[in-house]
């Protein structure tokens, strides 16, 4: 029998050389690596991402000496330890050495305890309730998100009131706008299954989780605070990610992130603008109706080409005005759309689930609850969508309402959000504009 | 010097007699109790799992060469795609195809005739067709589209029947393991020789005694979880469902009570036989043996309490730090483990065979595995990448180039000892090529994509990462190619390769001592184990090796070429 080796593993000067070379190249790939910092992870646009990814850097550098050495070990002993050709022989009988793997036990065990370490503070500094939240105009507001299948809705609780007295909500659809500096601090709700709202970023996400809408549901937090982009123009925009798989439009669930550079472009751009427009709605319902639809997450499931809507899960609603009239024996083009938004399930389009929400007065998520005002308008801007409209086009401002009281017994206020002495003057518009939509259609 | 072990009297003329005495093919159809028929039903079968499941992988990949939806009908179609493709992939080729090695070798290598309970061991083989077929018939009907952790409510309130076959189907599948498991843990302590204690035996017998005291103690808890779910879908009780009183997060927490653990599960008998292959085709001891036979121990305790870490975006802040401490303290035994390995090949006499390329292989990739699983424990880190395309590399790097590749490395280590040839060492070096730069350059990227802001789960994503997307795609069908290599392997050495003889790595644990394929009682008399099951190198486990060459005669070409 030939020789089964010696007792002591036996290193080749070509192996110190391999070795050697191979250190040098782990300093510099770990060097290298750590240029990729900003390759691989986009823009940091929150104060939160400075530290996360001072965190990924401290990872990288631990990583990087990890890898190399375990790559090196394998490499210097695939190239030294091979069978020599006609060597049939055992290597050494070399069973293990105590101060070794207490070594390799101890080391990584430090290395595990020093990034517990590191971690824990950057989370605890990156979750700290902060003190000024939301702030506008010197007052702390609420910024509400929810999430439904497959859209984002922002909801701004300002400390403005309408003329009636109530609180002014705007609400911006799928986009967050926030400015430089702004402890922002998202109450996020979801309708339906779990999502999860992702800032790529800003470095942050968290999970919508559903709980029961009669106890005021299960809300979350989510906190960041935006910071100043070098060779960003202002405002800049960062895209929102649905992160927990929610069905089919999974994928498309996305929003923006618009950030300002300060608190007065913000207000100029966005904030007054938006809260003008809710005290000053136009007197048309049909341009009314065009605002309202898009306040709601219809754009999630709808094509409507008019609007840009793309969405297939649910009918189209290109048209829809030309097919209203016919849908169910009995009902007006009125009474079917205005019957189709708040009692989703009377009637079920051939080849399509019934997956809608519950629209109404009454309903449980504050994002669907919609006035009778609101569904008149939203149904006068429909009846417009079609080359000649089922509706009476000539007569919208009574027949819609018919529609709603016979249905569903709700009395409209016309008038809704008008000056009362602006009355007649803006029913006379409505006509008028109704008789160019009818025309035009 | 130790006392030289003889295994056997000497029945060389038998090998004279009849080279390859192996069950017929159609033996494999039939219920039948011994272990290795029932080990190469579960190889096969899970084999065929793995391609149905690879085929799905590849059609996951066209889709996502654009950024818009192409291949597929609608995102719903995707989704139980992947659902499908996860599902596969976990309950029917991974975990059955370590029953498959575990079956066939732990009972020859403590010199047993067979499992402590082989009709048990044969009706939780015979579980598997039934659950495969009903989880399958789901997808046909109105597929489970909710991923393989069917969150609820999307799995409950959002989803069709296909969903309640699939609960049903895992459940099946869930039996099925715990039987299986039950089996190993009384068969690995007591029908062990007299001579061989805990401590003598060989490494992937701990590695599936680990692993079956993880399936035992952590599967009930998804038999939990299901029948909840089950519930919930077609009694009417409200688990799940908040609106009702019940809690999503409750989901949440038992499937991943069970879905950890069955990480390791899923790996922990891959290390055991990198143990194995390691040292055989290095020529050298395991070294540090008693560590890394605890830290399999250690894995499976710790386990068992870092579950939430799948929840850091779900779970309330709080509780997030003491799952990320445990979870980074996981990486303490692996890096044991990994080390050890290096220390068993370091100034060994390395013979480069297709079994000991794939277990570097699986060296090789499972660090990186290994230190993104700590990047992925940092939480403030993991906030950023959690449910993206990290996350998917991350897994597949540990499930694939880990798992799959110490797969290969069984496949090609005992195909001799199950078929009584060889494998092509050349088509072997080729597939592994294959396999090893298509895998990585279709899983490292994965991590860059995540971090720029792709999710996983979707099919449609933004234009910026087609590039990226486009070298995955490019990848994994090269990849997926490199699957056929090993197929057309394994059909052609089954009927023209070169005989392989009882035992031609010259391995000292006991499967060796016995002809190839075993006979039906796999000793023909009590098998002496050698002292040591890795204790190469010494003038007595040579002399050792020298007997049972004179008892079996020598017919292969010894260990390939080096």
């Amino acid at each position: 029998m030939e020789n089964r080796g010696s007792n002591t593993p036996s290193i080749s000067p070509a192996a110190v050389v391999v070795a050697a070379v191979f250190l040098l190249v782990s300093v510099i790939g770990i060097n290298w690596f750590t240029t990729f910092v900003p390759v691989v992870l986009p823009e940091q646009a929150s104060a939160e991402s400075k530290s996360v990814d001072e965190l990924f850097y401290i990872l990288m550098i631990i990583g990087g000496v990890v890898f190399f050495l375990i790559q090196g070990m394998l490499l210097i002993s695939v190239i030294a330890f091979r069978a020599r050709p006609g060597d049939e022989g055992d290597g050494p009988t070399y069973h293990g050495n105590p101060l070794l793997e207490i070594v390799w036990t101890i080391i990584p065990a430090l290395v595990v305890v020093f990034l517990a370490v590191v971690s824990f503070n950057i989370w605890t500094q990156n979750t700290e309730p902060k003190a000024a939240i939301n702030m506008v105009e010197g007052q702390s507001i609420s910024i509400n998100v929810t999430g439904a299948r497959y859209a984002w809705t922002h909801q701004y609780v300002t400390e403005r009131f309408d003329p009636d007295g109530n609180q002014i909500v705007i609400n911006s659809g799928p986009e967050l706008h926030t400015y430089i500096g702004q402890n922002v601090d998202l109450t996020l709700q979801t309708q339906d299954v779990i999502h999860s709202y992702w800032v790529p970023a800003m470095r942050v996400k968290q999970d919508l989780l559903p709980g029961d809408p009669r106890r005021g549901g299960r809300p979350t937090q989510l906190r960041f605070t935006p910071i100043r982009v070098e060779d960003r123009s202002y405002p800049a925009r960062y895209p929102i990610v649905c992160a927990e798989l929610c069905g089919d439009g999974h994928g498309r669930m996305q929003g923006t992130v618009i950030v300002y550079e300060d608190e007065s472009q913000f207000l100029d751009q966005f904030y007054e603008p938006a809260i003008y427009a809710i005290l000053n709605p136009p007197a048309d319902p049909v341009l009314r109706g065009e605002i309202e639809i898009q306040n709601y997450i219809c754009n999630s499931c709808h094509i409507l080409d008019s609007l840009g809507w793309t969405s297939t899960t649910g009918p189209s609603l290109n048209g829809v005005a030309d097919r209203a009239g016919e849908r169910v024996p009995g009902q007006t083009a009125e009474e079917y759309i205005a019957t189709s938004i708040w009692n989703s399930g009377a009637f079920r389009v051939p080849g399509y689930d019934q997956q809608m929400a519950a629209f109404g007065p009454d309903v449980m998520e504050a994002t669907n609850v919609m006035s009778p005002e609101q569904l008149y308008s939203i149904v006068a801007y429909l009846c417009t969508q079609g080359e000649q409209s089922d509706c009476d086009m000539e007569n919208a401002s009574a027949a819609i309402p018919d529609a709603i009281q016979t249905v569903f017994g709700y009395e409209v206020d016309i008038t809704f959000g008008m000056e009362d002495d602006e009355d007649e003057a803006m029913l006379e518009a409505d006509a008028a504009s109704d008789d160019e939509s009818g025309a035009s259609g | 010097m130790a006392t030289i072990a003889v295994p056997l009297g000497g029945q060389a003329e038998q090998q004279e007699a009849e080279a390859v005495r192996r069950p017929a093919l159609s033996d494999y159809l039939r219920w039948s109790v011994d272990h290795k028929i029932i080990g190469v039903q579960y190889g096969v079968s899970a084999f065929l799992f793995f391609i149905i499941g690879g085929a799905m992988a590849m059609g996951i990949r066209l889709e996502l060469w654009t950024p818009e939806l192409d291949l597929m009908v609608s995102g719903a179609a995707y989704n139980s795609l992947f659902t499908i493709h996860g599902t596969i992939m976990i309950f029917l080729f991974i975990i059955p195809m370590w029953a498959a090695f575990g079956n066939f070798v732990v009972p020859l290598q403590l010199g047993a005739k067979d499992m402590a309970f082989p009709w048990l061991n044969a009706f939780a083989f015979w579980l598997i067709p039934p659950a495969a077929v009903v989880v399958l018939l789901g997808y046909f009907v109105s597929p489970a589209e909710a991923g393989w952790t069917s969150y609820p409510p999307l799995s409950t309130l959002f989803s069709g029947d296909g969903q309640t076959l699939w609960a049903l189907g895992a459940h099946l599948l869930g039996i099925s393991s715990i039987m299986g498991s039950i089996n190993f843990i009384v068969t690995i302590f007591n029908m062990r020789p007299p001579e061989m204690t805990i401590w003598r035996m060989p490494l992937l017998c701990w590695a599936v005694l680990a692993t079956s005291i993880i399936a035992v103690m952590a599967t009930p808890f998804l038999a939990g979880a299901l029948t909840l779910l089950l519930l919930d879908r077609v009694a009417g009780t409200t688990f799940f469902d908040a609106a009702g009183g019940g809690d999503v997060l409750l989901w949440q927490n038992i499937f991943w009570f069970y879905s950890h653990p069955a990480v390791y599960i899923m790996v922990l008998p891959g290390m055991g036989v990198l143990s194995e292959v390691l040292s055989v085709h290095s020529r050298k001891p395991v070294f540090g043996y008693r560590m890394v036979g605890l830290s399999s121990m250690g894995i499976a305790f710790v386990g068992f309490t870092v579950w939430a870490h799948h929840m850091f975006t779900s779970l309330q802040p709080e509780l997030r730090i003491p799952f990320m401490i445990t979870t980074m303290i996981i990486a303490v035994p692996t890096g044991i483990k990994m080390f050890s390995w290096l220390g068993t090949i370091w100034g060994g006499k390395i013979r480069f065979t297709s079994a000991m390329l794939f277990a570097l292989g699986f060296l090789s990739l499972f660090v990186i595995g290994g230190i993104s699983g700590v990047m992925l424990a940092a939480l403030p880190f993991d906030i950023h990448v959690h449910d993206t395309y990290f996350v998917v590399s991350h897994f597949h790097f540990v499930l694939f180039g880990g798992s799959v590749f110490a797969v290969y490395a069984a496949l090609y280590h005992w195909f001799p000892k199950v078929t009584g040839r060889m494998m092509n060492e050349r088509l072997g070096r080729i597939h592994f090529v294959f396999t090893y730069f298509g895998f990585l350059f279709t899983f490292f990227p994965m991590h860059v994509v995540g971090m720029l802001g792709m999710p996983r789960r979707v099919a449609v994503y933004v234009e910026a990462f087609q590039p990226w997307n486009q070298l995955i795609s490019l990848s994994a069908f090269v990849l997926g190619f490199s699957t056929f290599i090993v197929i057309y392997n394994v059909i052609k050495s089954y009927y023209h390769g070169p005989i392989a003889g009882a035992n031609p790595w010259r391995a000292l644990t006991l499967e060796w001592q016995t002809t190839s394929p075993p006979p039906p009682m796999n000793f023909d008399d009590d098998p002496i184990p050698f002292e040591d099951p890795y204790g190469y190198g010494t003038e007595a486990s040579a002399a050792y090796l020298e007997v049972v060459d004179e008892a079996f005669g020598v017919r292969s070409n010894r260990a390939g070429e080096h």
